[in-house]
């Protein structure tokens, strides 16, 4: 994908639309106003930010509206700037005064050649999957977990506070040792391939995907759910790498004709902070339409949480595929 | 034999040799003075109507997809059902305000513009109601976009028959206007496969209406302009999803190409054909089969015939033909650069499986928007009857050849129904045109910035073909208006018109597209 800073800004949009079919924040209100084409053509005509505070927070930064825009326009860019242009929130002004005040925490880097692992909170949570995940990426040469997971920074730039240069660079410091990151956070990805453009920057789901055995564990009647955040942040290359996923392996993608990723939860910001009620039905109930599966593989931890709570089918953490005892070698084992 | 009518005007300053017989008219219609508005406004609210009065809301549908008509709404209205629809009729028939029915807003000469009044947005009506897989048929909200309902039916194995390649037109705005597809030359144009419409009609009335029940608001509704009602649901037939086996010859003559597209349609040799050009250098036929049965029958019996050229093949040809010839080269490095450009989008791997094409629709509207997309869009038109279809194409290449560097020419067929005569009446079926009508679109690339007036000369210099030829178009609306009655004639145009003051006394739906 090119450089942010070489892409359009909103002032591009030609009104074409495009962007409504694949924006789940569209789906939910069937408002032009909640989406790309809305707040570029508000832009357009002189509207001041503030009185698209409700647009602005309706997105939920899956990215699927970039790699359609015909006039290639930088639209999560332009959504996080907006965000940091609305007036600040208690949170927000919280988060910055934190982040100036964080502590280096230093990674114990194996060697450079080691993949860096850059996992979200919730694998903390869970670690019997981040072992087998540990285990698994690192099966030849090691790993490294970074020990400072940026998940400050991510909440940041969802919420439109600025992050200080100097927390960035804490952020970074450690990682720029490594040829290959892996992130399990979709935004936080994007904005490292932007910091640090030298190293291979890949999302958890790519980098297991990746993997033969685990390939090997995928069949028909599986629904694969891509992480949507990460892979519109890198869409033209990525979308060949699932094809072929898809092809080998015989499993469903959660894409959509246009290959753009159906998100299994569509949150707007306030449901995020927990703020408005959360309700992924209508959204989990489009993405199961008129399908038939008998598992579901999830590339993101939260996935597997939010569709597991609505749904009774199996879900599965990619990372678990082999242990699932439903799998063709997980039950041999 | 043509004759060009006389013209009673003074050469236009900017094109001298343009609006032969049209007077100049104003692009945009003059803005609704606003009369009445504010007691509107309330009155709609307490109909329990929500009305958008901000700029984000109204700025948002201030042109079309054409961007050169601007107007600006007082208010919009998201569409949200048909009962809250009437509300809204009713009370504008009352004040008095206009009312201008969008869908995709892909027209290009204002239609879908309100100058002034009530915008009213059909996508807010966007859901599948159901889809019958026995019987082939589904009912769905008409603000849907065709790609979405696309969405919708694949999941049950099915694709809707025909429809605009592009993605974001819209079911209701189709059948209004028509819907011309790579398949129409066989299936006919989007308007032809309703078999029922909830409509509310001018005056607020809910009504179903079909072949079978009233079928005088059926027929006037189908690519009727948005003129006697607004299309709130439809009941579509649709088919099987299949792939498509694709094949592109290319021609150095339009006319050559023309002739064998029409050859294919009148034996039904294809499922799918159109002619996409690059300028009239590059004219490419393609021709496309859901199934091999049909495929294998093309190949036996037609592909020998046809006088194109496969891709290297016709490369063959093409380099003696620039070499002798070095004025032309810049012509020739643009082919090129353009071929370079193309091709790969209609290739890519993640659509082209196993040798077959999936998803057409996302294929070639993905490469419109990226190769021929911008904030302006020209696309003239004229619709005629097959015979006289290769004397348009041509002498519209020539104007197109005489305002643009660059530019595309798109053309098809579209299959007509006997029995649906009373629909076409004044839309782009042309009147003498009896089993296929055929549409050629003029499309200039914007490699630079055009001022109106050149964009405006070109435009009037198509649609003055149409005059002289005696044919449609597909777009009416805006400076459109003059042109209707001149192509159509009075008798029929005052006739819908008294139908029409009949329907919508205050006049208030979709004012200034055709009368
Ligand atoms: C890039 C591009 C490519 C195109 N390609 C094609 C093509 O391949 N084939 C083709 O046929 N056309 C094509 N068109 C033209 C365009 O698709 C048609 O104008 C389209 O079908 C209109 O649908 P819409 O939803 O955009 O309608 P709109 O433009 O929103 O409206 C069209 C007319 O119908 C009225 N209207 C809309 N919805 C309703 C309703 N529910 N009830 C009553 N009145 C209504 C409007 O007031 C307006 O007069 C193209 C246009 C563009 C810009
Ligand atoms: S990022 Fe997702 S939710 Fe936000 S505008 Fe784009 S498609 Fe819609
Ligand atoms: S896809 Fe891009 S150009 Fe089209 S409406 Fe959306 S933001 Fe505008």
């Amino acid at each position: 994908m090119m450089p942010a800073a070489q892409r359009a800004d909103f002032a591009a949009c030609s009104g074409c639309s495009l962007c409504l079919l694949v924006c789940p924040a569209w789906r939910r209100t069937r408002d032009l106003r909640d989406t790309p084409h809305g707040r570029a053509k508000a832009l357009q005509h002189g509207v001041a930010v503030v009185e698209l505070k409700e647009s602005i927070e309706s997105c939920t930064l899956c990215g699927a509206c970039e790699p359609v825009c015909p006039e290639n326009i930088d639209l999560v860019g332009m959504l996080l700037e907006l965000r940091r242009q609305l007036p600040p929130m208690i949170l927000t002004r919280n988060i910055t005064t934190n982040m100036q005040a964080e502590r280096p925490r230093e990674n114990v880097t194996l060697s450079a050649s080691t993949p860096a692992l850059v996992a979200g909170g919730m694998y903390f949570g869970r670690p019997a999957l981040l072992a087998r995940i540990k285990t698994l990426l690192g099966s030849a040469r090691g790993i490294t977990v970074a020990n400072d997971n940026g998940a400050d920074i991510a909440l940041a730039l969802e919420i439109g506070a600025t992050v200080p240069p100097q927390r960035i660079e804490r952020f970074l410091a450690p990682l720029r040792a490594h040829k290959t990151i892996v992130l399990t956070d979709g935004l936080l990805l994007r904005q490292v391939r932007a910091w640090l453009p030298e190293a291979r920057v890949a999302g958890l789901g790519e980098a297991l995907g990746a993997l033969a055995p685990l390939r090997r564990q995928l069949r028909a009647g599986d629904l694969y759910v891509i992480d949507p955040r990460a892979y519109h942040a890198d869409h033209e290359r990525l979308v060949t790498h699932y094809d072929g996923l898809r092809a080998e392996t015989g499993c469903t993608l959660n894409l959509d004709l246009q290959r753009i990723a159906i998100p299994a939860t569509a949150r707007s910001l306030r449901q995020r902070l927990g703020a408005d009620a959360i309700d992924d039905a209508p959204q989990l109930r489009w993405l199961l339409q008129g399908r038939t599966i008998a598992r579901i593989v999830v590339e993101s931890e939260s996935d597997r949480f939010a569709i597991g709570q609505l749904c009774t089918l199996p879900v599965v953490h990619l990372a678990e595929l082999a242990d699932d005892p439903s799998s063709p070698e997980g039950k041999q084992s | 034999m043509d004759t060009a009518p006389s013209n009673p005007l003074p050469p236009c300053p900017v094109g001298p040799d343009s609006l032969i017989a049209i007077k100049r008219q104003q692009t945009n219609p003059a803005r609704w003075n606003g009369a009445n508005w504010a007691a509107f406004a309330v009155a709609l609210r307490a109909a329990e109507v929500e009305l958008l009065e901000s700029l984000a809301a109204c700025g948002a549908f201030a042109t079309d997809a054409g961007g050169t008509a601007y107007g600006m709404p007082h208010g919009v209205v998201i569409a949200r059902d048909a009962r809250q629809i009437s509300n809204l009729l009713k009370t504008a028939q009352e004040h008095g305000v206009p009312v201008t029915v969008r869908g995709g807003g892909l027209t290009t000469e204002g239609e879908s513009v309100a100058f002034g009044g009530v915008l009213l947005d059909m996508t807010g009506m966007s859901r599948v109601k159901s889809i019958d897989a026995a019987a082939l048929t589904v009912r769905t909200e008409c603000g849907i976009f065709w790609h979405s309902l696309a969405e919708e039916l694949r999941r049950e194995g099915l694709d809707y028959l025909s429809a605009p390649l592009n993605l974001t037109s819209t079911v209701g705005g189709s059948l209004n206007v028509g819907g011309i597809d790579v398949n129409s030359p066989r299936l006919g144009c989007s308007a032809d496969q309703a078999v029922a419409l909830q409509v509310v009609t001018p005056t607020g009335d809910i009504v179903e209406c079909s072949e079978t029940e009233r079928a005088d608001l059926f027929q006037r509704v189908i690519l009727g302009y948005g003129q006697f009602g607004v299309i709130t649901e439809a009941t579509l037939k649709v088919r099987r999803y299949t792939p498509l086996r694709m094949h592109y010859f290319y021609y150095s003559s339009l006319r050559t190409a023309v002739e064998d597209l029409q050859i294919l349609d009148r034996n039904d040799a294809s499922d799918y054909s159109g002619i996409l050009t690059i300028m009239d250098s590059a004219v490419n036929l393609l021709v496309a089969f859901d199934s091999d049965e049909r495929e294998a029958a093309f190949n036996a019996k037609w592909r020998a015939r046809l006088r194109g050229h496969g891709e290297f093949g016709f490369a063959l040809r093409a380099i003696p033909r620039y070499a002798l010839r070095p004025w032309k080269w810049p012509e020739a490095l643009y082919l090129w650069q353009r071929k370079r450009q193309l091709f790969p989008e209609f290739r890519r791997p993640e659509y082209l499986r196993d040798g077959l094409m999936h998803d057409r629709t996302v294929v070639f509207s993905r490469a419109v928007w990226k190769f021929w997309g911008s904030r302006q869009m020209v696309i003239p038109d004229l619709a005629t009857s097959a015979e006289k279809f290769i004397k348009a194409v041509e002498r519209g290449n020539a104007v197109c050849r005489k305002y643009f560097p660059y530019y595309t020419l798109y053309c098809v067929g579209i299959k007509l129904r006997g029995d649906h005569k009373p629909h076409y009446e004044m839309s782009c079926i042309p009147p003498d045109a009896t089993g296929w009508a055929y549409g050629c679109e003029f499309e200039p690339v914007m490699d630079r910035v055009y001022s109106r007036d050149h964009l405006q000369s070109f435009k009037n210099e198509i649609y003055d073909i149409g005059v002289n030829l005696g044919a449609s178009y597909y777009r009416f609306g805006g400076m459109m208006k003059g042109y209707i009655r001149r192509a159509l004639g009075d008798e029929v145009v005052d006739r819908h018109l008294a139908m029409k003051r009949k329907a919508d006394p205050a006049m208030i739906l979709n004012r200034d597209v055709i009368f």
